[in-house]
């Protein structure tokens, strides 16, 4: 990996503001204990959620990868050599557990692990005579999982970074990953936000940073140190919900010590959003943009080797204005109306089209950055996941998974899969594997023995 | 496929009114022994970490920071309609982050107003030593609302030692601000921990100190911390007595802070928040505009502040009520509906025309929420009824149904549309427990304005209620119905069991019971006065005990 010229001015708009930001002087940001390249890019895994399932009836592509005029797919066609399509990979785990489809479906999708009993959410389908109430995910998310592993190698600045558009209300419905069972991890919805968050260290003053790092070392010490003598006076639960902020504390004192090692292509993004909240309806697409140009970004400059993109959530209600849509409907309306309905069938169709076009934009970003040989694509496993195969039949059967760039050429890309009904554990571990960091089982065993066969 | 469907409706349907009805909690399982606190009503008060809401109040009065800088938080995990719930609050490392960035940018501003921080005391006169030890001994008891220890004391001063010996620091207010930082992303700030008094009154039943009763007080009445009487009364250990408690809690209610309680609540029991994101087609509504929808929640939430705050309190008024507050352009948005003339971009009190409008129920907020873009929704309007006023569950439709809300017919009202729709035996089990209900609210179109006619038919806003405990039968209006519901016990004790989930923030229990039939008999007596029913809540068993911390014999703990 090469790096970058010092001095580069990097640039963004903000929601109608300018920002500007001095590259710092590479040599005194070298990490002390961080991620130091030696030639090699690292491989990198990215999962990118959209919901309430998609056109099962035109999703598939044709035999010969040709995505030229799909339906759905178009826009996918310059990377069609770098995709593999899977059909017929069923959220086996979802049928177990509690929960209604659209729980069952998100808090499964990357866990493999039924849903917690608890007290929390009801569930949509109440059975006879009882409201049934639901928990939280009841496992670890497969990305989750691959980020701990690295972090035992090598720190980067974020361990992963989960980011949402328009997520909004955190529940069992709008939560894929997961810390531990019973731990979501909230995703970072604040283009803002996460602009500073992410790039701000690249300040011009290298010192300041370095001071900024001891001052926050000092006072979290002392935090630390009131948990210390608070967890002492708590009983179980109490001292249970305490000892996981106290393992964040920990986890992000870690962290200060590493700064960013640049990639060749690593500057900030460019970003260009107009006025107004990212949280309106209409805002959606600028929304999703900005986070696409940070989340590739984020890569190439090493800030994280895990990360996610959750397009809103399962239900997700949006209304899709930006493209032709028959009905006035939000998102979640139009996927359940029956099969018959053409109007609702046509929406759907541009709805999912236009999120193929969003999916499209991100691999062009990510193709376009060369890692020596490769391109940051070819160096990363995307993998499209939604709660869903079709919205109506609530059924999570056949979800329709996507995987793009071969993971230093770990997959076999080019080439559409019929599973016939493997059980999507399977694909959870053939990604530990293609990370390196295998295991034979991820959550239910009974449902993910070994990787999936084929995709190598 | 279809006919599956159908018994699978019906089935579930049937189920759900035996199951919904007069439910009062009853989920919780907490394996309670049989110790002296089930006897007495008394259960375990876990930790509660501050919503974002209550964190932005809390730094205003703190240290006068009103940007509420905690917006940029995730959101708080919302389960049984409140955010509130210790239970659900869970924690994560972008949390966390978040929480340190936010606890120095407040940091940052307060010490850019040091003056206003340091009462009396002047570094360059008194040394700086001695003004950071009073400064960290006052400001870090407002913070964690109780004395600091001196270990607690001294460890923040090392905070600050740091600062001022730090060659690239250095300045006294170097080390104020970062023992702000350390302050704010401490858990005694970010938590409310009320672990009990060591002496037991029996058993296992302890009280609270006066320090843990102040925060109880402050952040379930004001949704932020104490102020100087409360902790005046901390320090003279005068809230002890549920005497001098129930003294304080009425002082309270005559603050203005108590108006945050009172919007705070009625925002997530009404479901306002939904109005954010309410969209209209205005080919079928030239009247709606987006600017509307900040009015019609404004509407709402004076309305509640005022009957409870300033007006006679009663449930009844807020059900029935023939008068609201609105300025120049939603007056006329309501039109006739308005008898008074009302200009000018301020709200004020107008007196409504008692035959069409009753109460917060039938404000064109509430109205529009519960519609769809181009129609007025029976289904939504009954549900709410059903589930925020009667406290019964409608659980979603089954998975597997499919849902075709019907075409706008020029031809025909929307109630006959509906009723074709509640004929379908497959819908009908749910259905005429909710469309009948919306049917009553027939006269408020898909926005909340009133209309005799529809497609050139008369208005039929009759509506047969059923399954209920006491108000089963055929109304004809809102207003009707609204009086019905402010003299029903199931919804009188409905609006007690919201209180007592939003106020104690968490679910009621079979543990509970005591307790909240003690609320039933005050709110009664009081003839349903919500203030009378928010000092019975700082009277109950629950509020005022809880079991004795079971520390562990190991104190290290297992697990990871």
């Amino acid at each position: 990996m090469k790096r970058i010229k010092r001095r580069a001015m990097l640039k963004g708009t903000i929601f109608g503001g300018t920002v500007a930001i001095g590259l710092p002087m590479l040599d005194a940001m070298l990490p002390r204990t961080g991620a130091a390249q030696t030639g090699t890019a690292p491989k990198r895994i990215v999962f990118w959620f959209t919901a309430n399932g998609t056109r099962q009836d035109i999703w598939s592509p044709s035999a010969n990868m040709d995505l030229n005029g799909h339906p759905l797919h178009a826009a996918m066609a310059p990377f069609s050599n770098k995709l593999i399509f899977l059909d017929g990979v069923d959220q086996d785990v979802a049928y177990d557990s509690i929960g209604d489809g659209h729980q069952t479906g998100m808090a499964c999708v990357l866990t493999n692990a039924e849903i917690l009993p608890g007290s929390l959410f009801c569930e949509g389908n109440c059975d006879a005579g009882n409201e049934q109430y639901v928990g939280w995910g009841g496992g670890q998310s497969v990305d989750q999982y691959i980020a701990d592993e690295i972090a035992k190698d090598i720190f980067t600045k974020f361990k992963s970074l989960e980011l949402g558009v328009q997520v909004r209300s955190s529940s069992v419905w709008s939560r894929m990953s997961y810390s531990a069972p019973d731990q979501p991890v909230p995703p970072r919805e604040d283009p803002n936000q996460n602009f500073t968050d992410f790039f701000s260290d690249l300040d011009s003053d290298p010192f300041a940073l370095q001071l900024i790092q001891r001052r926050r070392k000092s006072v979290l010490d002392a935090v630390m140190d009131d948990h210390a003598a608070f967890q002492n006076r708590l009983g179980y639960d109490d001292k249970q919900k305490l000892e996981k902020h106290l393992q964040s504390i920990r986890d992000l004192e870690r962290r200060l010590d590493v700064t960013t090692n640049f990639g060749e292509a690593c500057a900030t993004p460019e970003l260009s959003l107009p006025g107004g909240s990212f949280e309106q309806n209409d805002m959606y697409p600028v929304t999703g943009k900005a986070q696409m140009d940070m989340l590739v970004m984020a890569l190439a400059c090493d800030l994280t080797r895990v990360a996610s993109l959750q397009w809103s959530r399962s239900v997700s209600g949006v209304r899709f204005n930006w493209v032709p849509q028959t009905y006035d409907e939000g998102h979640h309306g139009l996927s359940h109306y029956d099969d018959s309905d053409e109007n609702a069938k046509a929406d759907l169709l541009e709805i999912n089209k236009w999120y193929s076009e969003q999916f499209a934009y991100l691999l062009g970003l990510m193709d376009g950055i060369q890692e020596g040989d490769n391109t940051l694509l070819d160096n990363t496993v995307v993998v499209w996941v939604n709660e869903l195969g079709k919205g109506n039949s609530h059924t999570r059967r056949d979800i329709p998974f996507i995987l793009a760039g071969g993971c230093q050429g770990y997959f076999r890309t080019g080439q559409h899969i019929d599973f016939g009904g493997e059980p999507h554990g399977k694909l959870l571990v053939s990604l530990t594997h293609a990370m390196d960091k295998p295991v034979n089982t991820f959550g239910v065993e009974q449902y993910s023995q070994g990787p999936l066969s084929g995709l190598t | 496929m279809l006919p599956q469907r159908i018994k699978y409706c019906v089935l579930f349907c049937a189920a759900c009114l035996t199951g919904c009805t007069g439910a009062i909690g009853g989920g919780g399982e907490s394996a309670v022994n049989d110790s002296v606190a089930k006897s007495l009503c008394v259960v375990d008060t876990p930790i509660r970490r501050l919503t974002r809401f209550e964190y932005n109040n809390t730094v205003r009065d703190l240290l006068g920071d009103t940007t509420d800088p905690a917006n940029v938080l995730p959101p708080e995990e919302e389960v049984a309609g409140f955010n509130n719930q210790a239970a659900a609050l869970t924690s994560s490392d972008l949390l966390i982050e978040l929480y340190m960035k936010v606890a120095e940018d407040v940091s940052a501003r307060a010490v850019g107003k040091i003056g206003t921080l340091l009462a009396d005391c002047d570094p360059a006169l008194d040394g700086n030593d001695a003004c950071a030890l009073s400064f960290i001994e006052d400001f870090g008891a407002r913070a964690f609302r109780r004395p600091l220890s001196q270990a607690e004391v001294e460890r923040l001063k090392s905070v600050f030692d740091w600062a001022v010996n730090e060659p690239d620091l250095g300045r006294f207010e170097d080390g104020i601000q970062v023992v702000i930082e350390a302050t704010l992303q401490s858990p005694f700030f970010l938590y409310r921990a009320e672990l009990g008094a060591e002496t037991p009154i029996e058993g296992d039943v302890v009280p609270f100190t006066s320090w843990e009763m102040a925060t109880k007080l402050s952040y379930m009445l004001w949704n932020t911390m104490p102020d100087d009487a409360l902790f005046a009364a901390a320090e003279a250990d005068e809230l002890r007595t549920p005497e001098q408690i129930s003294a304080q809690a009425s002082r309270m209610l005559d603050d203005d802070k108590a108006r945050d309680l009172i919007r705070n609540f009625h925002t997530q029991w009404l479901l306002l928040t939904h109005l954010d994101s309410v969209t209209k087609d205005t080919g079928v509504y030239p009247a709606y505009d987006d600017s509307l929808r900040p009015l019609w929640k404004e509407e709402i939430q004076t309305f509640v502040e005022h009957v409870i705050l300033e007006g006679d309190g009663s449930l009844r008024s807020l059900l029935t009520a023939d008068y609201s507050f609105m300025n120049e352009e939603l007056a006329s948005f309501y039109g006739e509906d308005v008898l008074d003339s009302v200009t000018g971009p301020e709200f004020r009190r107008v007196q409504l025309d008692p035959d069409r409008r009753a109460g917060f129920l039938s404000s064109a907020g509430l109205m529009a929420t519960h519609a769809n873009a181009n129609q007025s929704s029976p289904v939504f309007r009954g549900k709410f009824v059903r589930e925020q006023l009667m406290c019964n569950t409608l659980p979603p439709p089954p998975n597997d149904l499919v849902i075709e809300p019907p075409e706008l017919d020029p031809n025909k009202t929307t109630k006959e549309q509906f009723e074709e729709i509640g004929a379908n035996p497959a819908c009908a089990g749910c259905h005429t427990l909710m469309n009948p209900i919306g049917f009553i609210f027939e006269h408020y179109d898909g926005v909340g304005q009133w209309r005799d006619q529809q497609n050139g038919k008369s208005i039929d806003a009759t509506g047969e209620v059923i399954q209920t405990d006491d108000i089963d039968g055929v109304y004809d209006g809102a207003v009707e119905l609204a009086d019905a519901l402010a003299g029903s016990t199931q919804v009188q004790e409905c609006v007690a069991s919201q209180w007592f989930r939003f106020a104690y923030n968490r679910t009621v229990t079979q543990e509970d019971s005591c307790s909240v039939e003690q609320l039933n008999d005050v709110f009664r007596a009081s003839n349903f006065n919500v203030k009378a029913l928010l000092v019975a809540l700082t009277q109950t068993n629950a509020f005022l005990y809880r079991r004795a911390v079971e520390l562990e014999p190991d104190a290290t703990g297992g697990g990871q």
